[in-house]
């Protein structure tokens, strides 16, 4: 049994990564990440409540693991892990700092707006305020691509049970 | 100049420095620009003067890395009628730069040579007639076209961007559509978490499918397509293009770990 597991992970790696679609690859981790999850919710809580919160919290989990070459996906999990211990994290006087930059700037400048722009995209991407402004679009790229894939996913598996 | 520039340029074995070219005047610029380029023809000469000094050009950036350096590149893209190119290098440190001074340079010149220069970490940088070319400017400039390289590229990502122009606008589709995936995602998992207690009956099937045919060769597994999860619903999967591969494989280990029932438990427990 122990030399078929052994067997069975060395053929693991023989596969190419380069020949399998990103996007194929990030689908099947997703899904194969969450539905089990989901499943586990419904084990562990008996009753049929199954919160929210928990659920977002799944589905955010399953993104973040599911792209993990990405550097917002490394933020994601930060932020995740971080919101299970309710501790103070530093991202919350970064974002302090950055408003009162802002407040300095608005004059109708075309720079400042395209800057205050720049910073409210930095605020969607999870940890696009401590990239620079080319790291981030970059990552911007990636993480729109992901959600999409994310939402493709997430309707397939409601639309299956309803 | 030509022979004369050439010799100087072989004995000093040195870079040149942007206060030599401001000396050197608009003239002299065309001038060095003929050496430079003539030297760079030459890299894969057999003449033994030239080999001995483009070897030695690339050992020298890493003795001085602090001066702008001038370095031929083999620059055969034919200048347009009024500009006048100079081309420098800087040493701006950031971490991914080389690949993309690397893609820009391929696009400028379409020689071999580039490639010998580029495992440096140096920004190529265009400066053209009329503009500054001191340092910062340089980098801002390199900065810049970066930035709207990045902007292009989200051009094609983001759907509905071919009518809208320049940055703001662009950035006010990005965040537009950025919000409503967020949302899209909200939405859908709150659908979930109603819809979920039915789930179970799904995954149940989907999770006893795969503990069954752990005792099979994993390859068979791949015929754990989605139609497990969706009879009805193939197509938008289907356009993903997924078909059966082992690829399975490496996902079924976390998501065995990820079930944690008794039956699998033991099998799971030697990672």
């Amino acid at each position: 049994m122990e030399r078929q597991i052994i067997n069975k992970k060395k053929r693991v790696f023989s596969v190419e990564p380069n020949k399998i679609p990103p996007s194929e690859v990030f689908t099947r981790k997703y899904t194969s990440l969450l539905v089990p999850a989901l499943k586990k919710l419904n084990m562990n809580k008996n009753s049929s409540q199954v919160n929210q919160l928990t659920v977002k919290h799944e589905v955010d989990m399953a993104l973040a693991l599911s792209a993990q070459e990405f550097a917002w996906s490394r933020f994601l999990l930060q932020k995740l892990s971080s919101s299970n211990n309710p501790t103070t994290t530093t991202s919350s006087s970064s974002s302090g700092i950055r408003i009162q930059e802002r407040s300095g700037k608005e004059g109708g400048h075309e720079d400042g707006e395209i800057e205050e722009k720049l910073r409210e995209l930095q605020k969607l991407l999870p940890g696009g305020e401590e990239m620079n402004v080319e790291e981030m679009l970059g990552e911007i790229g990636n993480y729109i691509k992901c959600l999409e894939l994310q939402t493709i996913a997430l309707k397939s598996i409601v639309q299956d049970t309803t | 100049m030509d022979l004369t520039g050439l010799k100087w340029l072989q004995q000093h074995q040195q870079m040149v420095s942007p206060e030599f070219l401001q000396i050197l005047g608009s003239d002299g610029r065309e001038e060095l620009r003929k050496v430079e380029s003539y030297l760079g023809n030459n890299i894969y000469d057999t003449i033994d003067g030239c080999i001995s000094r483009t070897s030695s050009f690339q050992m020298e950036p890493v003795k001085n890395n602090e001066e702008n350096r001038v370095i031929a590149l083999g620059n055969k893209r034919k200048p347009e009628g009024k500009r006048e190119t100079i081309e420098k290098k800087k040493k701006i440190k950031a971490e991914d730069e080389t690949e993309s001074s690397m893609k820009e340079n391929s696009n400028m010149s379409n020689t071999e040579t580039s490639s010998e220069f580029l495992k440096q970490d140096y920004i190529h940088v265009r400066a053209r007639r009329g503009e500054a070319t001191d340092r910062h400017s340089l980098a801002e400039r390199a900065r810049r076209e970066k930035i709207s390289k990045k902007m292009k590229c989200l051009r094609d990502i983001v759907p509905g961007c071919n009518k809208v122009t320049g940055k703001a606008g662009m950035l006010d589709e990005i965040i537009n559509y950025v919000q409503s995936l967020q949302q899209q995602v909200e939405f859908l998992s709150m659908k979930l978490s109603f819809v979920n207690p039915e789930l179970e009956f799904h995954i149940n099937e989907l999770s006893s499918m795969m503990v069954d045919s752990r005792s099979f060769p994993l390859h068979q597994q791949g015929s754990l397509d989605y139609s497990v999860i969706n009879s009805n619903q193939t197509t938008s999967l289907n356009a993903l293009k997924i078909e059966t591969s082992s690829n399975w494989d490496v996902h079924s280990q976390c998501l065995y770990n990820n079930l944690r029932t008794d039956s699998v438990s033991s099998f799971f427990s030697l990672k």
